[in-house]
């Protein structure tokens, strides 16, 4: 064993040697801890290979690969993150390329530390809404919990389903100048972070494959799969009716709800998509109502219920309290476990764990003190200047703590004087906390590594084997030098956390591998909220696509010289004004700008730029049922439409974005029709591009070749329903009404003629959950059939104007039909706050 | 004092609603001081679910939902309540109101009784600053709790006009405090803010004042229609006292506690949710008929408030 330990020595030396170049310049800050190095200035031994590894690499190529990291995660967030966010869609915490270390025996401390914090917190939750031994016996202060927004009076006595209040669990730690770990915060109402873990470790470990596997970086898959057998045990059915309930695409933390709803295959719920009917919860799907045993809940507690909780609510499920009160639901967490956050709890905590665990607790949190009790008060007041003055119950105090904690000496002198007078009268709403200073990790920066303070979230869930922690974080890493904890509030970057294993570790992934994947080949039932999106998706699209064919068309019409094209460039302007792409201010103008106004206005609801946000609209909704290319696809064009177009060289620039759009619309076809499988999301998506197409292709053909019919128009009929090539191939002679009309409505195997539509949807409607066979037709199915009949009946010269409106009538008929059958989930329009006054 | 007490309200939408969900706050209950020996709750359309229950804080609520395509819904309560004079306190004795203050931050209970529910902003009470300012005036330092909460309410009685056109059920009671007008709620929800922007527990009561005064007595303000007030607590002693800032009244025997909570939300009598659109209208009846203390079985006629006694206010403004 003496070779090995030379060997190790060496090799100690040798990372030591590599980790000089980058950390010449690493000075720690003085007065507090620092992850990588010790107080004498040495590299702490779990940093070595890491160190090793990037400096055999060199700086451009590390910064490459860093890159590269930021570049997944952009697309990524594409793909999730809303555009209309103050943020330009970029993710809030851009990611600090360097991982936190945590070598195995501090992990299973920390990990010790965190399970016994979460069974005195369950404990906690369990005793505040159950017996309520803990107030009666003076631990815990009344005021303490019935000030918090987050004790909800309704589950007062309600045992949560599954017998815990808390199912996930995260803390906020920090670590102080004595090297010990400090539990900063505690979340339990819906912590998030899990999600952008997942991503930040998937994003390194891509840039540094090899680093990730020799040094035992422990996965994280195994949590996961843990929590998620945790919470499909609660669903009794057996039938894995979990969901992830949402508040939606506008929430900051939607892209995690989206990005943790796939990776652990639950369906993504918002309440909308809920009803509660005799204690229990189901979904609106388009086969009717389906039950969901368990939610996986990301929607706030008060949130979730208009009737019995906030009455402001839009986001909640009428009746959800009503179905937790009966047992019909499982939430985790249980509504109400948001109350632990209330920061006052923690000057509480540190004596009633031991109380409730019989032993002291292993992760101190900071020292706090609550001002609701006169001799808290004068403590606070006393040493004003040098604490952390925080609101007690909530992260924000309107019109004296708007942002949150502050160190009393930091406040202005007006300022000051307020917050001590609210602090002499309501006390209550106050807490004193100690000031921390937190340790500092590495972040690269140009091949040089700097210290940098940061806070750790940690992740527990409760899972069949009991609680589990993930083995990584979720960490936040100042901007700034500032290492006082208070000041880390927002800003700032997210790290990776690798825990380093003993030796070799499992490779459990959740991610999809060859022949690893589950086979499931039904996701269960759409809701109605998505078939409704993907419908009008499907509408949108097509019309944008339209529109962007009749102004190609148009424009190239605009300098022709060919006899009649003056007659169709007045036919096409008219199709655009009907539809509302063209501004009344512009009527008379010339026919460049009314076709300019069209592709750039975004002030004209047929104009493109409208058309295509209405389709991002919907489709960012329902952004986790699409492939995240077609996803992108869509969102960069509305992205280039809604770049206002250089005054210089508008034209060109007008005639290259027109062109660059079609492209992207074919391209979001092509990926939504090869990309999706064949259920009914995307069946509501074909259905809804095939009644636009018929409604339009019809309304084109009765404008087009109505009156005064010439080559010219018949060649726009033929260019707009893209059939040049087809009818050429066809038929040798010029342009004729007949064979053009035949080609153009009536040819079922011209994909662009109106009785192929019609085929389709027709099949389409054949295929959705209302169809039997066996039973009357319903109403949108007669009018197809009907439909289907005057396409055979007719010739191609009897489709006149009256024929051809009433076709567009019962198109938009048969679309009506469908969404009164398949999406009527719209819940409550009026709330009881609307209801009274 | 015993009453009976026949109530009616009735919504009318302008388009048939083909599914409703509601929560039904309309029938007293006995309590400390009251006690209701017969009551009845009635409910058009049939309802396909119904679930009766007490919320936290001890009221009776049903949930109900409906299923039946209605233009038109409608409760109707009756009660038989009878009502004990509280215990005579004198206004200058008790602790002071910052010895109830500091007793709210040790309260060792969470009981629905305790005052510390009521010490805390809620759905309807933001604490503002102008409001806490105009009310410390009866607050100088030392003085007792009840002694400055009753000439709270008497400023209230005398600074503001009763005007059931100022306000609205959802009107912040910041608005109706710089109008210097509103209704029974307004009031109530000003006076509670206020005391609560010191740190004093102030719950807000709905209920029923008798709708004929007494001979050679005035009618009160609020008897038409759901009425509402203010408790405040005032130490372990005195408890919860009401407080009736719309008539400057002690509460006595004049008033039939119907619900109590935080603020108008706890005790809406009707709140929902329902699918359909269209305008609303509401209507509501009250009667608070004293019985002869002689012929205590004797009924009220049938189906006494009537059809909704005429009235055709767009909401609901209690007394």
């Amino acid at each position: 064993m003496a070779g090995g330990s030379e060997l190790q020595a060496l090799t100690r030396r040798f990372e030591a040697e590599a980790a000089d170049s980058l950390m010449s310049s690493y000075r720690p800050l003085p007065g507090v801890h620092d992850e990588l190095v010790d107080a004498e200035g040495k590299l702490r031994p779990q940093w070595g290979p890491l160190l090793a590894g990037l400096a055999e690499m060199g700086v451009e190529e590390v910064n490459r690969l860093f890159t590269a990291a930021d570049r997944y995660l952009h697309r990524s967030g594409v793909f999730y993150r809303v555009y209309d966010d103050a943020g330009g869609g970029e993710r809030p915490w851009p990611l600090a390329h360097l991982p936190l270390l945590i070598d195995d025996t501090e992990w299973q401390a920390l990990s010790r530390g965190l399970i016994q914090r979460a069974q005195m917190l369950e404990s906690v939750l369990a005793d505040i809404y159950g017996d309520g031994e803990l107030v009666r016996s003076g631990a815990l202060p009344a005021a303490a919990v019935a000030g918090s927004p987050e004790f909800l009076r309704p589950l007062v006595g309600v045992d949560p389903h599954g017998g815990s209040f808390l199912r996930l669990y995260a803390a906020d730690l920090g670590r102080g100048p004595d090297g010990r770990w400090w539990v900063l915060s505690d979340r339990t109402q819906s912590p998030s972070g899990a999600g952008y873990a997942l991503e930040n470790r998937i994003a390194i470990s891509r840039s540094l494959p090899d680093l990730s596997r020799s040094m035992n970086v422990v996965r994280l898959a195994g949590y996961f799969q843990g929590l998620r057998a945790g919470l499909t045990k609660l669903d009794r059915s057996g039938e894995g009716r979990v969901g992830l309930l949402t508040p939606g695409p506008l929430n900051e933390t939607y892209f995690e709800h989206a990005y943790l709803a796939r990776y652990l295959g639950f369906v993504l719920l918002q309440g909308e998509d809920l009803t509660v009917r005799d204690n229990a919860v189901y979904v609106r799907t388009v086969a009717g109502l389906k039950r969901v045993d368990v939610l996986l809940r990301r929607l706030d507690s008060d949130f979730a219920d208009p009737l019995e909780l906030n009455p402001r609510s839009r986001l909640g499920i009428p009746g959800l309290v009503q179905a937790v009160r009966a047992g019909g639901v499982a939430l985790a967490n249980a509504l109400g476990a948001g109350l632990i956050e209330a920061p006052l709890m923690m000057s509480f905590l540190p004596k009633i764990g031991p109380r409730i665990l019989g032993e002291d607790l292993l992760l101190p949190n900071v020292a706090t003190w609550w001002c609701g009790q006169e001799t808290e008060r004068e403590r606070v007041l006393d040493s004003f200047d040098d604490l952390v003055i925080a609101p007690a119950f909530g992260r924000s105090l309107p019109g004296l703590l708007e942002d949150g904690p502050v160190i009393g000496a930091d406040l202005t002198p007006a300022r000051r004087e307020e917050v001590l007078k609210a602090i002499q009268t309501r006390g209550v709403d106050f807490i004193g906390q100690e000031a921390v200073r937190l340790s500092t990790m590495p972040v690269w920066r140009n091949g040089q590594l700097e210290p940098r303070p940061f806070i750790l979230r940690l992740f527990v869930a409760a899972t069949e084997k009991g609680w589990q922690v993930m083995p990584g974080g979720f960490c936040r890493v100042s901007d700034s030098r500032d290492s006082r904890a208070v000041t880390m509030q927002r800003g700032g970057r997210s790290a990776d956390v690798w825990v380093l294993g003993a030796g070799p570790v499992d490779q459990t992934t959740l991610l999809p591998a060859p022949g690893a994947a589950e086979v499931r080949r039904q996701v269960g039932p759409l809701p109605s909220r998505a078939a409704d999106n993907f419908f009008w998706l499907g509408r949108y699209v097509e019309r944008a696509e339209l529109t962007l064919r009749l102004l190609r068309t148009l424009v190239g019409r605009l300098s022709s010289t060919i006899e009649g094209d003056n007659v169709s460039v007045t036919k096409l302007t008219h199709l655009l004004k009907s539809w509302g792409a063209v501004p009344a201010d512009l009527a008379h103008a010339r026919t460049t700008r009314q076709a300019f106004a069209a592709l750039s206005r975004s002030d004209l609801s047929g104009a493109l730029p409208s058309i295509v946000e209405a389709a991002r609209q919907t489709a960012s909704v329902i952004r986790d049922r699409l492939s995240p290319d077609a996803w992108r696809t869509l969102a960069d064009l509305a992205l280039m439409l809604a770049e206002p177009v250089p005054a210089k060289g508008a034209e060109a620039e007008s005639h290259e974005r027109l062109e660059r759009a079609l492209r992207s619309l074919s391209a979001f076809s092509g990926l939504a029709s090869e990309n999706m499988n064949r259920q009914a999301g995307w069946r509501f998506l074909d259905l809804g591009r095939r009644i636009e197409r018929g409604i339009s292709t019809a309304r084109i053909a009765r404008t087009l070749v109505g009156e005064m019919v010439s080559a010219s128009t018949l060649d726009v009929l033929l260019e707009l329903c893209d059939s040049q090539i087809t009818y050429r191939s066809r038929y040798v002679m010029t342009e004729s009404r007949a064979p053009v009309l035949d080609m153009v409505l009536l040819d079922p195997v011209n994909p662009r003629s109106l009785a192929y539509q019609i085929d389709a949807i027709a099949e389409h409607l054949d295929q959705l959950p209302a169809h039997h066979g066996d039973e009357p037709p319903l109403p949108e199915e007669r009018l197809a059939a009907r439909l289907l009949a005057s396409m055979k009946a007719f010739g191609a010269n009897e489709f006149d104007d009256a024929r051809l409106t009433e076709v567009e009538m019962q198109l938009m008929e048969l679309s009506n039909d469908i969404a009164e059958r398949y999406f009527i989930h719209r819940s409550p329009v009026e709330t009881p706050w609307d209801l009274l006054a | 004092m015993k009453y009976d007490i026949h109530q009616a309200t009735a919504y009318l939408y302008a388009s048939p609603v083909p599914v409703a969900r509601h929560i039904v706050r309309m029938v007293p209950v006995s309590r400390p001081g009251q006690r209701v020996t017969d009551s009845h709750i009635a409910v058009d359309p049939e309802p396909a679910e119904w679930v009766e229950t007490r919320d936290f804080f001890g009221n009776q609520v049903a949930h109900i939902r409906i299923e039946t395509a209605h233009t038109r819904f409608t409760v109707r309560t009756s009660a038989r309540v009878e009502v004990d004079p509280p215990p005579e306190r004198d206004p200058a004795a008790g602790p002071s109101w910052e010895e109830v203050r500091e007793a709210v931050g040790h309260s060792e209970d969470l009981t629905p009784h305790s005052p510390v529910h009521h010490a805390f902003p809620s759905p309807a009470v933001t604490l503002c600053e102008p409001i806490t300012d105009w009310t410390r005036k009866s607050f100088p330092p030392g003085r007792p709790m009840l002694e400055a909460c009753v000439e709270l309410m008497q400023r209230i009685y005398d600074d503001f006009a009763y005007d059931s056109r100022a306000t609205d059920v959802s009107t912040p009671a910041i608005e109706a405090f710089e109008m210097r007008r509103g209704v029974c709620q307004d009031f109530a929800h000003i006076m509670i803010t206020g005391l609560r922007g010191l740190g004093l527990p102030a719950a807000y009561v709905s209920g029923f004042l008798r709708t004929e005064p007494p001979p050679g007595k005035e009618r009160l303000q609020g008897a038409d229609a759901t009425h509402a007030w203010v408790s405040v607590w005032c130490g372990s002693e005195f408890q919860w006292i009401g407080l009736d800032p719309t008539n400057a009244l002690i509460v006595s025997t004049d008033h039939v506690v119907l619900a109590n909570g935080r603020d108008y939300t706890d005790v809406a009598p009707i709140g929902g949710v329902l699918v359909g659109s269209g305008r609303q209208k509401l209507s509501v009846a009250v009667d608070v008929i004293p019985m002869p203390e002689t012929t205590p079985d004797a009924m009220a006629p049938d189906g006494a408030p009537g059809e909704a006694g005429g009235m055709d206010d767009e909401t609901e403004n209690p007394g």
